[in-house]
């Protein structure tokens, strides 16, 4: 069983413990402005979207400990809600990534219903049949007619009405520069609101189902109201993940419902941090992902089976999770360091 | 309806096994009623029929008049029905503080009064030292503790403790006595199921005698002693 | 008349192919109450094999059977034996490192085999089974299954290990009571499993291409099925692939290949409403 993270981390009382995160936020921030080359523009881009990925499994999964296999079904229904708005009812992207977020969510949340009520790895079990299902289906006679099967449903771009009034050159700046600034903000929100939520009366009710879910019943806790709200929140999470990376990279393929592509890395993620930590697996969604990234020039496609060996030994060695100790040991030194400077002065 | 709790025939199989075989059990309120029997005589099952674990195939469970036997385990415990488990059953990772408190804030929706019935239930169990301990840093006896005072926060009329003794010194059994007295002295109404007989009928006003299923006394202590089907069922088992 | 022949006889012998896959994956899921995601990837795993013993080696088709049968049931019991065991304590990393050793195996045969669908050879001919062409191939697989579905009923209810394993299935605590080593009954669980998996994937390869990943259709299938029919219910597993195969042939038949993919999440999520724990299932 992992040691999950147990006290509430005391009130911050001077704004100046938080500096040393602001600071790093301000730098990442300002990375596209400082010359980064548009290849990693983009990744960072992908990145930021993983995140509200990685916080949707950390909230559910990480906390309730009910593993929720069934993200890609959520990210490629909020993605092909996106692309059959635009396709059907000429919705441009812009206005249609909220709507596809929120149906994304009610489908996840009632597809989900029945698995809810019942205790153990039935969930699970659903939550892994569904994406692979749906990615069967939308390429499948006759709905492949409708979905636009193996090719995907094609459209413009999120701005790109916007862009194609700019000159050639600024065009590619201005896309990739804005979605990550878009990306990034929803990625910020997301984790604050995670933080809160995670650390929240809410969210040690949610720890205490993954913990003794028949206690927690017996104890006075709606143990399927609590599952329900916190389900359809991380839902909505990666709903939004799926809409916005579909709104910035058409087309949408049946390649969002497989695990390898949108849920393995969140997974990874989620574990190495430490489950229901929100620091942790956040910082470790952009330590493994822009790794993954970096590795793909020395190890090619073998970078996904050191990944997964990866993930295999640390989650048989320290299912706690080490980024967060690091995340907490660090965090001790700088912050110490930092108030000495300001005492200093 | 001067009962508090009224089980009316309840029955529970469990495959062809019948655990419990139409028992019906009434307890009024400020008791002390003790709940005996040999191994796998249906105690823990009765007990689960009653904080909602466990539905009943038949039969009936009624809490001040209302039936609850649809209820289910949370509802029964904003109602006042609390529980302890068998063994010790604590959530491992979190704070005895939070043990305590989330128990509270599911039943009162006001977080200040929550917090507050949390620390009343925290003084009540002499645990205030510890509140931010995780219970693998605790004894047994103070882990009972935290389970008592989880029972106690959500403003319970009837406490079910099942085996509140097993594992602790007698010491620590006659002061967990000394708090369930003082509790019942206030008119809480509580259920006690226990292995440890000499301690128990010390206490208890009275006791209700499981075998295999079906209730085979109800009634005093010490006629239970004298009872000629208890001592063979149960005291000449053990 | 004629296509309902058809459904019948195709019915049955997709059905009996389930019942085997499933039976391998339900054995270890009955005792160790958790999913081997790494199951599909086995059924890949011995495809693979034999298609090398048979293409690179140049081995004689039984012996390269036999050989991807040994070494398809040694991986086996390798995963079990080191992501399996160590992380039951933690159910939710059983389903983390098993779903982890698939995309490894699905990685491997991507680099190393490329994308390229792979065939094994085919018993060809065909017979007339009640006025229906039935390719003899597909005789074969349901003669095939058929005997692996007595053996394994023989070994779980005639043998004293057969027995140890359905003892550990019913109660992990009982049966230590009784004396059983409830770790020794899952290691040969792991070897049975790998046994079954690798037999599927030989047999059914020739009719259905292999690609490196496509060992998730049959894990899904298989999970469907124990999910229906109670986890660790032999009899429940038998109705529910029976139920399974028909109805997909049926609806298949009816409204095409594209609506008969939806027929496990259908039949899923009506079980998961109405039986949590399957058909056959007695609960907790």
């Amino acid at each position: 069983m992992s040691k999950l993270v147990f006290a509430k981390p005391s009130k911050i009382k001077k704004v100046r413990k938080l500096l040393p995160s602001l600071a790093v936020v301000a730098i990442y921030l300002a990375l596209p402005i400082m010359g980064l080359s548009g290849f990693w523009i983009d990744v960072l881009t992908r990145v930021n979207i993983f995140l509200l990925i990685t916080l949707s499994l950390d909230l559910y999964s990480g906390t309730t400990l009910y593993l929720n296999l069934g993200v890609p079904f959520t990210v490629g229904a909020s993605a092909y809600a996106i692309a059959l708005l635009n396709r059907y009812l000429g919705i441009p992207v812009e206005y249609a990534i909220l709507p596809s977020a929120a149906i994304s969510a009610v489908l996840s949340f009632a597809i989900f219903i029945p698995s809810l009520r019942v205790r153990g790895a039935y969930f699970s079990i659903l939550s892994l049949l569904l994406p692979i299902i749906l990615a069967g289906l939308v390429t499948s006679q006759p709905f492949s007619l409708y979905l636009g099967g193996e090719g995907g449903i094609s459209y413009p771009p999120l701005f790109f009405s916007y862009a194609r009034t700019l000159p050639a050159r600024e065009r590619l700046f201005f896309l990739s520069a804005s979605y990550f600034y878009i990306s990034a903000a929803v990625a910020i929100v997301a984790y604050v609101i995670c933080y809160k939520v995670a650390y929240s009366d809410f969210g040690f009710m949610m720890r205490s189902i993954g913990q003794d879910e028949l206690l927690a019943e017996a104890s006075g806790i709606d143990t399927f109201r609590v599952k329900l709200v916190g389900f359809t929140a991380s839902s909505f999470l990666s709903a939004v993940a799926g809409a916005l990376y579909a709104a910035m990279r058409p087309p949408v393929t049946a390649d969002v419902f497989i695990p390898a592509n949108t849920l393995v890395p969140s997974l990874t993620a989620v574990i190495l941090g430490g489950m229901g930590t929100v620091v942790g697996p956040a910082i470790a969604n952009h330590l493994t992902l822009i790794t993954y990234e970096v590795l793909w020039g020395v190890l090619g496609r073998w970078r996904i089976i050191l990944y997964m060996c990866l993930l295999i030994v640390l989650v048989l060695l320290r299912p706690q999770g080490f980024v967060f100790y690091l995340y907490l040991r660090l965090k001790r030194a700088v912050s110490t360091k930092i108030s000495r400077l300001f005492e200093g002065a | 309806m001067g009962k508090l709790l009224i089980c009316d025939n309840v029955t529970k199989r469990f495959g062809g096994l019948v655990a419990v075989n139409r028992v019906s059990v009434e307890v009024s309120r400020g008791e002390l009623l003790g709940l005996i029997g040999p191994n796998g005589s249906g105690k823990t099952t009765l007990v689960n029929l009653i904080s909602g674990v466990l539905a009943p195939d038949e039969g009936r469970v009624l809490f001040e008049g209302r039936d609850i036997t649809k209820l289910k385990p949370h509802e029964r415990v904003a109602l006042g029905i609390s529980r302890i488990f068998q063994g010790m059953r604590v959530y491992p990772y979190l704070p005895v503080y939070y043990n305590v408190e989330l128990s509270a804030r599911s039943v009162f929706k006001d977080a200040k009064l929550a917090r507050s019935k949390t620390i009343w239930a925290l003084t009540t169990t002499k645990l205030l030292a510890e509140t931010l301990e995780l219970p693998a840093n605790l004894t047994p006896y103070k882990i009972k503790m935290v389970e008592l005072a989880r029972a106690l926060v959500t403003n319970p009329k009837l406490v079910l403790l099942d085996e509140p003794f097993a594992g602790l010194s007698p010491e620590e059994v006659s002061e967990v006595i000394e708090i369930v007295r003082k509790l019942n002295g206030n008119g809480l109404t509580f259920i006690i199921v226990e292995h440890k007989l000499r301690y128990l009928m010390k206490i208890v006003g009275r006791v209700v005698v499981l075998n295999e299923g079906r209730k085979i006394f109800d009634g005093a202590p010490s006629e239970a002693v004298n009872n000629e089907e208890v001592s063979r069922v149960y005291f000449g088992v053990v | 008349m004629e296509e309902f022949k058809y459904i019948l006889i195709f019915g049955l012998l997709h059905s009996l192919t389930y019942l085997v896959f499933s039976l391998g994956f339900s054995l270890i899921f009955g005792v160790a109450r958790l999913p081997n995601l790494s199951y599909g990837a086995l059924y890949v795993f011995a495809g693979y094999a034999t298609y090398i013993f048979l293409t690179q080696l140049g081995l004689d088709f039984s012996l390269a059977v036999i050989a991807s049968t040994l070494l398809t049931a040694t991986t086996s019991f390798a995963v079990g034996e080191f992501t399996i065991k160590p992380a039951m304590k933690f159910p939710v990393s059983v389903f983390i490192t098993t779903m982890a050793v698939a995309y490894i195996f699905e990685e491997f045969f991507r680099i190393q085999m490329g994308l390229r669908p792979v065939t094994l050879p085919l018993y060809s001919g065909t017979t007339t089974v009640m006025g229906v062409p039935v390719s003899n191939h597909w005789l074969l697989v349901g003669l095939v299954s058929l005997l692996m579905v007595l053996a394994l009923l023989l070994f779980l209810f005639k043998t004293s290990i057969g027995r140890a394993v359905r003892a550990v299935a019913e109660s992990w605590e009982e049966s230590m009571r009784l004396g059983i080593n409830p770790l020794k009954v899952l290691r040969v669980t792991f070897l049975l499993s790998g046994v079954y998996a690798a037999l599927t994937g030989i047999l059914l390869t020739p009719l259905k291409a292999l690609t490196p990943g496509s060992g998730w259709t049959p894990l899904f299938t298989a999970f469907a099925v124990v999910v229906m029919g109670g986890i660790g219910n032999v009899l429940g597993t038998v109705i529910a692939s029976l139920i399974y195969g028909f109805t997909e042939q049926l609806v298949t038949y009816m409204l095409g290949g594209g609506i008969a993919r939806v027929v496990p999440l259908v039949l899923i999520v009506l079980v998961l409403v109405f039986r949590p724990h399957g058909l056959f299932g007695r609960g907790e």
